[in-house]
């Protein structure tokens, strides 16, 4: 409906034609040249709340009544649960800057799952096969994970940068060949001789990510100290500069000499270690083992925290807590009340939804023109 | 050996037709300029809701097909609503299109106690005297109806597009909307009419590999098979013969999977399982290696109309 035509203008031709004055007129579309941010987090509040109610009243047809929901919401701020799930944020936030990063210099990395999932497997086969001395096994761990995150999304961007493979495509596939890897690892190799289920043998404790006092695990200064220098990176230096001119203008870019490609497959690549990273937190601080489904959700929720935060670093945090408290939540009712964990993807992606037709009226002014 | 081929060529159109239902589905509405990622998310409505049907009513799988076609097409009203009237982006609207979806069956599936019950599917239907030709016979024709019914599909998709003045606006609407819109052709309308049509298609493709493919509804049972089907279009070149011919390699390679173990060839399950995504990869690399990756598609995919933004 580009033009959104009010139903009388649509009928004309039904009914004979009304004389010049009678007409009811039509609905029209300015563009806003700008709006104040108080309107804008009106319209962005107006549709959250929106999505959330939606969000709300088909989890009381599933059987969960409001009321429910709010005291298991209440719960989740209590110091244990606080606790849960900063442990849960440290690899959203991780997944959020993976995506915010690699969408901000145009590449749709949609693998972001299949990275995790390498990194998680790097992290465990550091564990398995006992590499480097015990105190400085987690270091391994990570930057293992990291490494094996960069070169499986290096794999997609080589794919478009020399066969013009679509990203989306590319790394959306990827994922699920990085799903079967991991099933051909546990349902094999690495499968817990003890417990005979499909999952990898428990992590040392020299191997799990440690609690650092005041209930706030290690997890939570990694994802953190990412968060600082991706916003370093991003808003204060050079490199943040080049992305922010190659996104507004990449052929311009081009011409004044900055080297588009090798920043593009920088940050493209620094997209999948985080991710990685985020897989390796994933394992070592929730799981404490590799399982077969650690990297379950984190796509669409990477995906939606970077678009909540308009692909910034310091944003990223928030949202990222937000979505792991709903994350938590929705754990809760899994346990509890037996509502599958899709769930919590439903929930996110009616805010998506919700927001993202927010910004039709941030950008757009509807006017009624006779 | 040759008992072997018969076996898994005639199992092809039954894993071919989602991927080439699909296909087609999304070259529709893509023609008409709108980037359509909703096709994974769609193929598990049209699937839940074609079980849920013959769950319900106790049988009758042809109307549960029916059912998927409108539950689809019901469900792509919303990304129409977004990328049409609202413009949104198209590759956030379908991506939240996909995962609306999955949580919404994942939900429904499990709420609604539907999982994992098996229903009795669609029986095949020989085209006697054809069906006794040798091998070709049981190959070709001896399929269930919707088989056959997708051929006429595929017939009257390729005259609708090339031919009909139907066809004509919906591609030019894809291809340079501006100048569709000033010869009086309402963009709006054509992309509307394209997702909910294709979208019918894609609910098909699901409800074809619940109702009579495995013939019952697992959570996630759609499995990435959307995603290829996107792939599918870019190699056809947004055509539909093409698609059908690319549906009907990854058929060979999904039917053929189940068979390798049941001929007692020893290989790892799991890598076995990664072909199909793998062989679509390869298939992109060869579109692009041919440099074939910009002709054929629609001038203006991916990018929305907004009249008032005129360039």
């Amino acid at each position: 409906m580009h033009d959104v035509r009010a139903t009388a203008l649509q009928d004309r031709s039904a009914v004979p034609p009304a004389p010049a004055g009678r007409r009811l007129g039509r609905l029209t579309l300015d563009i806003r040249q700008h709006l104040s941010p108080w309107k804008q987090a009106a319209f962005l509040a107006g549709s959250l709340a929106i999505g959330l109610a939606i969000s709300v009243a088909i989890l009381d047809v599933a059987g969960i009544a409001p009321g429910t929901l709010l005291g298991e919401l209440e719960t989740v701020f209590n110091a244990d649960s606080l606790r849960a799930v900063l442990v849960r944020a440290a690899p959203l936030v991780l997944v959020g800057l993976g995506a915010g990063l690699a969408f901000r210099v145009g590449f749709w990395n949609l693998g972001l799952e299949g990275q995790m999932i390498f990194g998680g497997i790097a992290a465990a086969g550091v564990s398995i096969y006992g590499i480097g001395p015990e105190s400085t096994r987690l270091v391994f761990m990570g930057m293992a994970a990291a490494v094996a995150g960069l070169l499986w999304v290096l794999l997609a961007a080589w794919l478009k940068m020399r066969f013009r493979v679509n990203e989306i495509i590319a790394t959306l596939l990827l994922n699920y060949v990085a799903v079967y890897f991991l099933f051909h690892l546990l349902y094999g190799v690495w499968q817990d001789s003890k417990t005979a289920f499909p999952q990898s043998q428990q992590f040392r404790p020299f191997e799990r990510l440690p609690e650092l006092g005041l209930g706030v695990n290690s997890a939570v200064a990694i994802a953190l100290a990412a968060v600082l220098l991706a916003g370093w990176v991003v808003h204060l230096s050079r490199a943040g500069f080049y992305m922010r001119f190659i996104s507004a203008n990449p052929g311009m870019a081009k011409v004044v000499g900055i080297s588009t490609r090798a920043i593009t497959i920088a940050v493209v690549a620094a997209s999948g270690a985080v991710a990685g990273l985020a897989g390796f937190v994933n394992v070592s601080a929730q799981e404490s083992r590799l399982t077969q489904s650690f990297f379950d959700g984190y796509l669409f929720s990477g995906v939606l925290i970077a678009f909540l935060s308009r692909n910034d670093p310091i944003v990223v945090a928030v949202v990222g807590f937000l979505i792991a408290v709903l994350f938590v939540t929705g754990q809760t009712l899994q346990v509890f009340y037996q509502i599958p964990f899709t769930m919590v993807q439903l929930i996110e992606a009616i805010i998506v939804i919700a927001v993202a037709s927010s910004e039709f009226l941030i950008r757009h002014r509807i006017r009624w023109t006779r | 050996m040759i008992d072997f081929l018969i076996n898994w060529l005639t199992n092809v159109p039954v894993t071919a037709a989602p991927y080439a239902l699909a296909a087609l589905g999304l070259i529709i509405s893509e023609r008409s300029g709108v980037l359509n990622l909703t096709a994974e998310g769609l193929m598990l409505v049209g699937a839940l809701s074609g079980v849920a049907t013959c769950l319900t009513l106790g049988g009758h799988p042809l109307v549960a097909l029916m059912v998927s076609m409108v539950a689809a097409s019901t469900v792509s009203l919303l990304f129409a609503g977004l990328v049409v009237a609202l413009r949104v982006n198209q590759v956030i609207a379908g991506l939240a299109i996909v995962f609306f979806c999955q949580g919404l069956t994942g939900l429904l599936g499990a709420v609604a106690h539907w999982q994992n019950r098996p229903i009795a599917g669609l029986a095949k239907v020989p085209i006697w005297p054809l069906s006794e030709i040798p091998v070709v016979g049981r190959i070709l024709f001896d399929q269930d109806p919707v088989i056959y019914v997708a051929i006429l599909i595929f017939l009257a998709a390729s005259l609708t597009l090339r031919g009909s003045m139907v066809g004509l606006k919906l591609r030019a609407v894809g291809e340079n909307p501006a100048a569709a819109d000033a010869a009086g052709i309402s963009v709006s309308k054509y992309r509307v009419g394209a997702i909910v049509a294709g979208s019918a298609l894609v609910g098909l493709a699901g409800g074809y590999m619940s109702v009579v493919g495995v013939k019952l509804w697992v959570t996630g049972m759609v499995g990435g098979r959307g995603w290829i089907a996107v792939a599918l279009v870019v190699f056809a070149r947004w055509a539909p013969w093409p698609a059908l011919a690319g549906a009907l390699l990854f058929g060979c390679i999904e039917a053929v999977i189940p068979r390798i173990a049941a001929a007692g060839i020893r290989v790892p399950q799991y890598i076995v399982l990664m072909t199909p995504y793998l062989a679509t990869i390869m298939v992109m690399v060869w579109v692009g290696a041919r440099q074939l990756a910009a002709s054929g598609e629609p001038g203006a995919l991916g990018q929305p109309h907004v009249r008032e933004e005129r360039r």
